[in-house]
C-alpha cells in the first residue's frame, strides 16, 4: 500500500526480535503494490473486488433464469442477441437454464460468499485487530489470492466454450455429472471439467488461506491480546478457517474421483448405468458416496459462509449500539458449538436418498441441536441493542437486517431438519426460500455491514450514507418480497424450467412474475452499491486527522494511522489492556483496547 | 430499442441518485471530526418500525392469498401426520418469529441515538442466558422426539399391510417405467447384464421366468384406497426422485442401488375432488380448461432430483381407486410378454435376429469398449 519511506518499521511485535533496516524501504513497483501484493490490506481489497465482480455475474445469471421462471411463455428477443443459440427465439433453452442455475449456485456459494466474504475480512481484520503487522506468511497469502484468481478465470472461461458451462447443478451429483463421454446433456462436457479444475484451485486457495489465518491468530497476537480479548470477528474468522481446513479436503477428494470416473472410466460413483437400453460397463460404484463426500464439505460450507457474517455483525452491532456485545463468552461458546456440530449434520441433505432410517434419525437430532447455539446468538444480538444508543448508519442497518434475515431463514431450518417433514419438502422451493434467506441474503447483509463499517479503514474515506441506506431498504424489502412468498410454493420441485407440465404445480405463475420483477429491482440496488463503492474510493468524504476512529470503536484497527502503510503501525505495535467491548463504561463512551486500565478497574 | 431505452433510463436514474446522495452528504459535514448521527438515526428508526408493520401486513396478505393455492391436504396416512408436525412446528416458529422480529425492530427504533442519551452498560446476565438456552432446548427436544417417532413409523417394516400392493417404478431420462406384477402378484426376475438388457428390454426382464409373463407396464400409477403400497424404486441412467406431492412421498431412485417407500393412500381421486369442491379457490374456473379447478384435479408423479434438461417434464398421472375398480382395471391390462415377446416367438425365423434398433432413439456416444461383453 501507500508505503511512506520515512516510516520506521523497526519493531515487529513485542515478543520478537527487532530488525530495523533498509530492506523495508525498497521502492514498490506497480506490480508488487497492486498486483502481486503481499500486503494483507491490498489482498483483502483484491478479494473484495473480485468477489463483487462475481456477485454481479452471479446476480445477473439469476435475473436471466428469473425471466424464464417469471414469464415461462414469453420470449425476450434481446436475449438471443446476447446469448445466441442458448436463447434461440428469445427463449432461454432448457440446457442453458440448468447452466444458469448451476453457475449461479457455484459462483455465489464459493466465489462470492466464501472467497469474497472470508477472503476480504479475514485479510483485512485478522492482522489489524490482533495487532500484527501482517499475516504469518504474506507470501502464502498472496498465493491464496492468485489461486482464487486463477480458479475465477477458469470458471469464467467455461461460459465461453461451445458446449457451455457446467449444467448439472452446483452439487455436481453423479451419474448426471459422472459420465463425460455419454454427453447426456449440455454441461456434462468440457464445461464440467473446467468446473472441477476451477473448484480444485479454489479449494487450494481455501486451504492455503485458512492455514495462514489460523497460524496468524494463534501466534501473532500482540502483547496483552489474550484469546478472551479477541473481538468476535476474529473468533468467527478463526473458526471459519478451521471448518474450511477440515472439510474442503473431502470435496477435493470427491471431485477428483468424479473426474476419474469421467476421464478414465473408473466406477467410483457408477454402477449398472443403462442408457437407452445399453448397459454400460461401470460396476460397483455408488452415487451416494459422492453425496456423502460432497455434503461433508457442503454443509460445513454454509457455516464457512455464515460464521464471518456472525463475527462482523457482532462487532458492528456492539460498536454502533455503543454497548458491549451481550454475553461475549456465550457468543464464543456458541460459535464453537456450531463449529463442532457443523461436521455431523451433513446427511440431512440426504434424508430421501434411501439411507438407513437410523442414520436419518441421528442426523435429525444433530441438525435440530444446531438451532440452540443459533438461538443463543440471536438472543444475544437482540440483547446487545436493547438499551443501547444505536446509531442507525448503513452498517448498523445491515447488521440489524442480518439478524432479521437470520431469524426468518433459521426458523424454517427447524422444519427442514426434521427428517419426516423433509420427505415432502426436500428439493422443493421451500428449501430454496430457506437457504437463500439464511445463508444467501443474511451472509450478504453481513458482508455489506462489514464493507460499510470498514470502508473508512480500507480507503480513508466514508461510503455515501444516503446511497447506502437506499441500498439497504430496497434490498431488505425486496429480499423479503422474493423469498417470503416462496415458502408457500411448498412442494414445488426446484430446478424446474417450467411448471406447465403439472396441474399440481402450475398455480403460482402470477407470484413467479412478481418475484422476478422484484429480483430485477434488487439486482439494480446491488449495482447501486457497486457504484457507491467505486465512487466513494475517489470522492467519498475523507476521514479527518492523521489518526481517525470514525465509528469510535475500541478495536485495534482504528489505532493505526488513516494513511495505510506496510506494517500497519509506524513505530511500536499497540499493546492490549482491555476487552474489545468496553463501551459506555468507566465514564467513557468507548475505551480502546490499547488504553491502560485505570487504577481499580477490573478487566472482563 | 426497448433494451437500450431501459438501459438509458437506469443509467439516468443512477446518476440522479448519486447526485442527490452527494448533495445529502454535504449537509452531513463533520463536527470536530465526528459525524452527527442523530437525524439519520431518527429517520431510520421510524423507517424500521414502518418496515416491521409492513412485514407483518405483507405476511398476513401472503397467507390470505397463497394458502388456498397450496397443494391440498395429504392423501396418505403418514402424510397427515407429517403435515400435522409441519403445522405444529410452523406455529411454534411463527411465535418465535413474531417475538424476535418485534423485539429486534422495536429496540432498533426505541434505542436509536435520537431517543437515548446514554447506553446502558450490560455485558451479560447468566440467568437470562441460561433461560434462553434451556427453553429452546426443551422445545427442540420435543420436536426431535416427535419427528423421530414419525420417521421410524414411516420406515417400520413390521406395521405394513400383509396384502400390500407392490409396484416397481424405474426412472430414466425422461420418463417413468411403472411395472405391475399382474394377476399372480409376483414380479418376473430382472437380470442386469448384456444378455438381457437391450433397447427392446430396457429393464432386463428375464422372459424365461414364467412369473414375468403377466407383468405389465402402465402409463398411469394406479393405487388402491386404504391398501398399503410398497414402491420398489430404481433408476436406469442418473439419479431421479420419485415424488408424489399429494401423498407426501419422496424417495430417490438411484442407478444400481434399489430403494423403496411404503405408504397407504387414504383418498381416491374422486374423494379428493369431492373434498376440493367445497373449497372456494378450487371452485374458481381455471382459464386454461374453462372448468372449475376441482373438476380437473389429478394426483401426479413428478421427478424431484435434477436429472437433465427435461427434468421438469417427468409427469405421470396417479389414480387412486377402490379395490373393485382396481381389479377391473387390472383385468383389462395386456401383459408386456403377450404384447411384445409372444408375437415375436410365433414368427421364430425373424426372432432369431436382434430386433432392429431405432437409431434415433438409441444414439449413444459412449465408446463401444465401455459396453460390457456377454458374461461368461
Amino acid at each position: 500500500m501507500e508505503t511512506s519511506p520515512s516510516v520506521e518499521h523497526g519493531v515487529h511485535g513485542h515478543h520478537d526480535h527487532v530488525h530495523g533496516h533498509a530492506e523495508h524501504h525498497h521502492e514498490e513497483t506497480f506490480l508488487t503494490k497492486y498486483v502481486f501484493s503481499q500486503d494483507h490490506k491490498m489482498i483483502s481489497k483484491q478479494f473484495l473486488i473480485t468477489g463483487m465482480f462475481w456477485g454481479v455475474v452471479g446476480g445477473l445469471l439469476s435475473i436471466l433464469f428469473r425471466l424464464q421462471l417469471g414469464w415461462p411463455n414469453e420470449t425476450f428477443p434481446f436475449l438471443e442477441t446476447f446469448l445466441g443459440k442458448w436463447a434461440e427465439g428469445g427463449k432461454i433453452s432448457q440446457d442453458f437454464y440448468l447452466a444458469l442455475i448451476t453457475m449461479h449456485g457455484t459462483i455465489l456459494v464459493f466465489f462470492v460468499l466464501t472467497g469474497g466474504l472470508s477472503g476480504t475480512f479475514a485479510n483485512l481484520l485478522i492482522p489489524y485487530q490482533i495487532g500484527a503487522r501482517d499475516m504469518a506468511s504474506p507470501f502464502i497469502n498472496m498465493l491464496s489470492y492468485w489461486f482464487f484468481f486463477t480458479a475465477s478465470v477458469i470458471m469464467l472461461l467455461s461460459f465461453f466454450i461451445q458446449t457451455g458451462p457446467a449444467a448439472g447443478g452446483w452439487t455436481a451429483y453423479p451419474p448426471l455429472n459422472g459420465m463425460r463421454n455419454t454427453a447426456i446433456d449440455l454441461g456434462s462436457g468440457l464445461g464440467f471439467d473446467l468446473w472441477i479444475a476451477g473448484m480444485a484451485l479454489f479449494i487450494i486457495q481455501a486451504l492455503l488461506a485458512g492455514l495462514n489465518y489460523v497460524t496468524t491468530v494463534l501466534n501473532m497476537r500482540t502483547k496483552g491480546m489474550t484469546m478472551m480479548k479477541l473481538p468476535l470477528t476474529i473468533w468467527a474468522l478463526l473458526f471459519t478457517a478451521i471448518v474450511g481446513i477440515l472439510s474442503f479436503p473431502a470435496l477435493l477428494a470427491g471431485v477428483v474421483l468424479l473426474e476419474f470416473d469421467r476421464l478414465l472410466d473408473t466406477s467410483f460413483y457408477l454402477n449398472n448405468i443403462i442408457i437407452n437400453g445399453h448397459l454400460l460397463g461401470y460396476k460397483g460404484g455408488s452415487p451416494i458416496l459422492f453425496e456423502h463426500l460432497f455434503w461433508f464439505l457442503g454443509h460445513p460450507e454454509v457455516y464457512i459462509i455464515i460464521l464471518p457474517a456472525f463475527g462482523i455483525v457482532s462487532e458492528v452491532l456492539a460498536v454502533h449500539s455503543r454497548k458491549p456485545i451481550f454475553g461475549y463468552k456465550a457468543m464464543v461458546i456458541s460459535l464453537l458449538a456450531i463449529l463442532i456440530l457443523s461436521f455431523i449434520v451433513w446427511a440431512h441433505h440426504m434424508f430421501v436418498t434411501g439411507l438407513n432410517p437410523n442414520l436419518g434419525a441421528i442426523f435429525t437430532l444433530f441438525t435440530l441441536l444446531i438451532a440452540i447455539p443459533s438461538a443463543i446468538k440471536v438472543f444475544n444480538w437482540i440483547g446487545t441493542i436493547w438499551r443501547g444508543r444505536i446509531r442507525l448508519t448503513s452498517a448498523a442497518l445491515f447488521a440489524i437486517g442480518f439478524v432479521s434475515m437470520f431469524i426468518s431463514g433459521g426458523l424454517t431450518g427447524i422444519i427442514l431438519g426434521n427428517s419426516s417433514i423433509d420427505i415432502q419438502l426436500h428439493d422443493t422451493m421451500f428449501v430454496v426460500a430457506h437457504f437463500h434467506i439464511v445463508m444467501g441474503i443474511a451472509a450478504f447483509f453481513g458482508m455489506f455491514a462489514g464493507v460499510y463499517h470498514w470502508f473508512p479503514r480500507m480507503y480513508g474515506r466514508f461510503m455515501n450514507e444516503t446511497l447506502g441506506q437506499i441500498h439497504f431498504y430496497v434490498t431488505l424489502v425486496g429480499a423479503y418480497c422474493i423469498f417470503f412468498p416462496m415458502h408457500f410454493m411448498t412442494g414445488l420441485p426446484r430446478r424446474y424450467y417450467s411448471y406447465g407440465n403439472f396441474e399440481t404445480f402450475n398455480n403460482f405463475n402470477n407470484l413467479a412474475s412478481f418475484m422476478s420483477v422484484v429480483a430485477i429491482i434488487v439486482f439494480l440496488a446491488q449495482l447501486l452499491f457497486v457504484v457507491n463503492y467505486f465512487y466513494s474510493i475517489f470522492k467519498g468524504q475523507k476521514l479527518e486527522g492523521e489518526y481517525a476512529n470514525p465509528w469510535e470503536s475500541n478495536t485495534l484497527e482504528w489505532t493505526a494511522p488513516v494513511e495505510r502503510m506496510h506494517g500497519n503501525w509506524p513505530g511500536d505495535i499497540p499493546t492490549v489492556y482491555r476487552w474489545p467491548y468496553d463501551y459506555s463504561t468507566n465514564g467513557n463512551d468507548f475505551n480502546p483496547q490499547n488504553i491502560p486500565l485505570k487504577p481499580g478497574e477490573a478487566t472482563h | 430499442m426497448i433494451a437500450f431505452l431501459s438501459f438509458a433510463v437506469i443509467v439516468l436514474l443512477f446518476t440522479v441518485l448519486v447526485l442527490i446522495a452527494k448533495a445529502n452528504e454535504l449537509a452531513n459535514e463533520l463536527k470536530d471530526g465526528k459525524r452527527d448521527y442523530t437525524t439519520q438515526s431518527k429517520i431510520n428508526g421510524y423507517l424500521l418500525i414502518g418496515f416491521l408493520i409492513a412485514m407483518f401486513a405483507g405476511s398476513a396478505f401472503a397467507f390470505k392469498q397463497l394458502m388456498p393455492v397450496m397443494i391440498p391436504k395429504a392423501a396418505s396416512i403418514h402424510g397427515a401426520q407429517t403435515d400435522y408436525l409441519f403445522n405444529m412446528t410452523m406455529v411454534i416458529i411463527g411465535i418465535v418469529f413474531v417475538i424476535t422480529q418485534v423485539a429486534l425492530f422495536y429496540f432498533a427504533y426505541r434505542y436509536n441515538e435520537s431517543r437515548v442519551k446514554e447506553a446502558y452498560f450490560y455485558p451479560h446476565n447468566n440467568t437470562l442466558e441460561v433461560v434462553w438456552t434451556i427453553i429452546p432446548t426443551i422445545v427442540l427436544t420435543g420436536l426431535i422426539a416427535m419427528g423421530m417417532y414419525e420417521w421410524f413409523s414411516i420406515f417400520n417394516r413390521d406395521d405394513r399391510d400383509k396384502n400390500e400392493l407392490v409396484i416397481e417404478v424405474t426412472g430414466k431420462q425422461f420418463n417413468w417405467m411403472i411395472r405391475y406384477s399382474g394377476k399372480d402378484g409376483k414380479f418376473g426376475e430382472r437380470l442386469i447384464d448384456t444378455a438381457h438388457v437391450s433397447p427392446t428390454n430396457e429393464l432386463g426382464i428375464n422372459w424365461e421366468d414364467p412369473k414375468s409373463h403377466d407383468d405389465f407396464l402402465s402409463d398411469k400409477l394406479y393405487l388402491v384406497k386404504g391398501k398399503g403400497v410398497l414402491m420398489k424404486l430404481g433408476a436406469q441412467d442418473v439419479i431421479h426422485s420419485f415424488y408424489l406431492p399429494h401423498f407426501r412421498v419422496k424417495m430417490d431412485c438411484v442407478p444400481g442401488t434399489p430403494t423403496e417407500f411404503y405408504f397407504v393412500p387414504t383418498m381416491t381421486t374422486e374423494d379428493m375432488r369431492k373434498y376440493l369442491s367445497t373449497l372456494p379457490w378450487w371452485q374458481t374456473v381455471n382459464p386454461e380448461t374453462g372448468q372449475p379447478r376441482w373438476q380437473t384435479f389429478k394426483y401426479e408423479l413428478a421427478c424431484a432430483e435434477l436429472c437433465g434438461k427435461s427434468h421438469f417434464g417427468m409427469e405421470r398421472e396417479v389414480v387412486v381407486v377402490t379395490q373393485e375398480e382396481y381389479d377391473a382395471w387390472l383385468n383389462k391390462q395386456t401383459s408386456l410378454y403377450d404384447a411384445t415377446i409372444k408375437p415375436a416367438l410365433t414368427k421364430k425365423d425373424e426372432a432369431k435376429d436382434e430386433p432392429a434398433v431405432d437409431s434415433t432413439k438409441t444414439e449413444i456416444k459412449k465408446p463401444q469398449a465401455m459396453l460390457v461383453g456377454k458374461p461368461n
